[in-house]
């Protein structure tokens, strides 16, 4: 086993090896830059960017305006969501109430009613933010109603005969039981959330990665477009990174 | 054996098919990316006049911005690109993209303006401090903009420059959202009847060397292989100009059901543009010139990409010969013949 190849070693290869290949590719002058710019193209791009900003606002605030809108529409939704799905998980009328609502919603194309979104609430943050809570919601809501259906009724009995009320059962026993599930659920939505950013910045941008990679796209702005999908990859890493620190603290007991 | 004796037939038959192909005068299937659009481009899709001109299949598809036409020429999937913004077209000469500009859809002129809100007062370029200004980013209406901000010592400091699209705009106009907006019809059309009033920036900016224009440009394997279609194509254009010029009416009818507008409104979506006719485009007043004697397109296309980079829209701009030598005016002359 000492002899195996570590498993970091092997990613470590891997990235080795397509940087090698992007370089040789592009230095070797194989590709044109527009189609494939290469790494120290890519970097110049980026401290341009550093420097002087985009169109007008340094990188950083279009890196704060998308994170903030993620965050926003992520916090709200998948709170909703969770709070609706633990009702719907609940209460059996209630899911029968709001399931075609959730149901429709959850696979829809957040495209399909940008422009509703326009019409309704506007060009500013609300509408971003909006489109975003949507996208996290259903998501949300079915994770938490699945969680909560899926505790075990002898879980529930052994509370009840204890005496516990149904505030505590729900407090104490199905919150815990359902809370794997929730954060699962959660780690979804942020997924969603973010594949929706694109799509929740086309409306009236002008700030935002997503925005700048739109519109970097428009002139085929090759390096400035790779600068920011490269930026948005690393930070949905770290984003699925951070949700799943949070959810192997708060419930290290899953699965056992 | 069989499968020997199967292989190579089949080998045989694609071959000739091959062979059959590359001897064609008229390709099998072109692909078009275009716009739906009030103009007498409309008249001779409708009509059928561009698919016989160039003697194939025509295959439309309608693009979101010239930005898109660009794209989808490199990647071979567009060979002819119609009414693309001069301002798309001025970034793909400067980026080596594989294609040539070969005529004129319209000189936009004053189709194109800008529209504020009456009630946000603006009466001088000064009176837009502090102002929200839409328009479609890439396009030929956002270069105007910029220029109309740089002419006046504006920058995007003193006015939020917002990037949404036609429909958008319109949206956001009925919201009250956005004090003006610079924009083509039909958007300009609806929010002028929505409590607009025209800016003219025109004149001043045509004069300070912002011209911008909708043309037509082709791939070049495209060009290579099919000139004949090509010519037809323009010949075609050509056409639906001339019967624009003697028929205005029966020509709106036809525009009209293509755009899905009433004929009133494509006659005056028309009247907006400047049909320069095809024998005139091949002028150095428009299109033609030499590579060492440019005519007035090339420093139209030159400026443009200039401008561009000086927004960081593009990295480089080449030297004035290179846009002369990426307008072919040999179609023109050949359909004009």
């Amino acid at each position: 086993m000492s002899r195996s190849i570590p498993a970091w070693a092997i990613t470590l290869a891997s990235i080795a090896v397509v940087l090698c290949a992007w370089v040789g590719v592009t230095e070797g002058g194989l590709v044109r830059d527009l189609f494939l710019p290469s790494p120290a193209d890519l970097w110049s791009g980026f401290l341009e960017l550093i420097d002087e900003g985009y169109k007008g606002r340094p990188l950083l605030v279009h890196v704060g305006d998308s994170l903030f809108r993620v965050g926003a529409g992520f916090v709200t939704g998948v709170a909703a969501g969770t709070l609706l799905g633990l009702a719907m998980g609940y209460l059996p009328k209630l899911d029968a109430l709001a399931a075609p609502f959730v149901e429709f919603l959850r696979p829809l194309p957040q495209l399909a009613y940008l422009i509703l979104l326009i019409i309704w609430l506007g060009i500013g943050e609300t509408s971003k933010i909006t489109m975003l809570f949507l996208a996290a919601l259903p998501v949300a809501a079915v994770a938490a109603r699945d969680g909560v259906r899926n505790v075990p009724a002898e879980r529930l009995r052994v509370a009840q005969t204890l005496g516990a009320s149904s505030w505590q059962v729900f407090r104490h026993v199905i919150i815990p039981s359902a809370l794997p599930e929730i954060l699962v659920g959660a780690r979804l939505a942020a997924g969603i959330v973010y594949g929706t950013l694109i799509a929740a910045e086309i409306i009236a941008g002008s700030s935002g990665i997503g925005w700048m990679i739109l519109d970097a796209g428009r002139f085929l702005r090759s390096d400035y477009v790779f600068v920011g999908i490269i930026m948005l990859g690393l930070a949905g890493i770290a984003i699925d990174r951070a949700l799943l620190l949070i959810e192997k603290r708060a419930v290290h007991w899953a699965g056992r | 054996m069989l499968l020997t004796r199967r292989t190579t037939l089949a080998g045989l038959g694609a071959g000739l098919a091959l062979a059959g192909r590359a001897r064609a005068a008229a390709p099998s299937a072109v692909n078009i990316g275009f716009f739906t659009e009030t103009k007498p481009t409309m008249l001779a899709k409708g009509e059928g006049w561009f698919e016989s001109g160039v003697g194939g299949k025509l295959s439309w598809t309608e693009m979101g911005s010239g930005a898109d036409i660009n794209t989808a020429i490199t990647s071979g999937s567009c060979d002819i690109g119609l009414s693309t913004g001069s301002a798309a077209t001025a970034a793909g000469i400067a980026q080596q993209l594989p294609f040539k500009l070969i005529g004129m859809v319209d000189n936009i002129g004053p189709a194109e303006e800008m529209t504020v809100r009456t009630a946000a007062n603006i009466k001088t370029a000064a009176d837009f401090k502090g102002k929200k200004v839409a328009t479609p980013f890439g396009s030929t209406s956002h270069f105007r903009l910029l220029g109309f901000l740089k002419t006046n010592g504006l920058t995007q400091r003193d006015v939020t420059v917002l990037d949404m699209k036609a429909a958008a705009i319109v949206a956001a106009w009925s919201r009250g959202e956005i004090d003006a907006a610079y924009v083509w019809a039909p958007a300009k059309s609806k929010i002028l009847a929505d409590g607009g009033t025209p800016f003219p920036t025109y004149e001043a900016l045509d004069k300070a060397g912002y011209v911008i224009a909708d043309l037509i440009i082709v791939r070049d394997a495209f060009a290579q292989q099919y000139p004949d279609a090509v010519t037809g194509f323009l010949k075609a254009y050509g056409k639906a100009l001339g019967m624009y010029r003697a028929e205005s009416d029966k020509t709106a009818d036809i525009v009209a059901k293509q755009a899905g507008v009433s004929p009133a409104v494509a006659l005056a979506d028309m009247k907006e543009y400047d049909f320069v006719p095809l024998a005139e485009q091949v002028t150095p007043a428009w299109l033609g010139g030499t590579a060492t004697d440019p005519g007035k397109f090339a420093r139209v296309l030159k400026g443009t990409a200039d401008f561009l980079v000086e927004q960081r829209s593009i990295k480089t701009a080449p030297a004035l010969e290179t846009f002369q030598k990426a307008i072919d005016t040999s179609f023109l002359a050949k359909a004009i013949a």
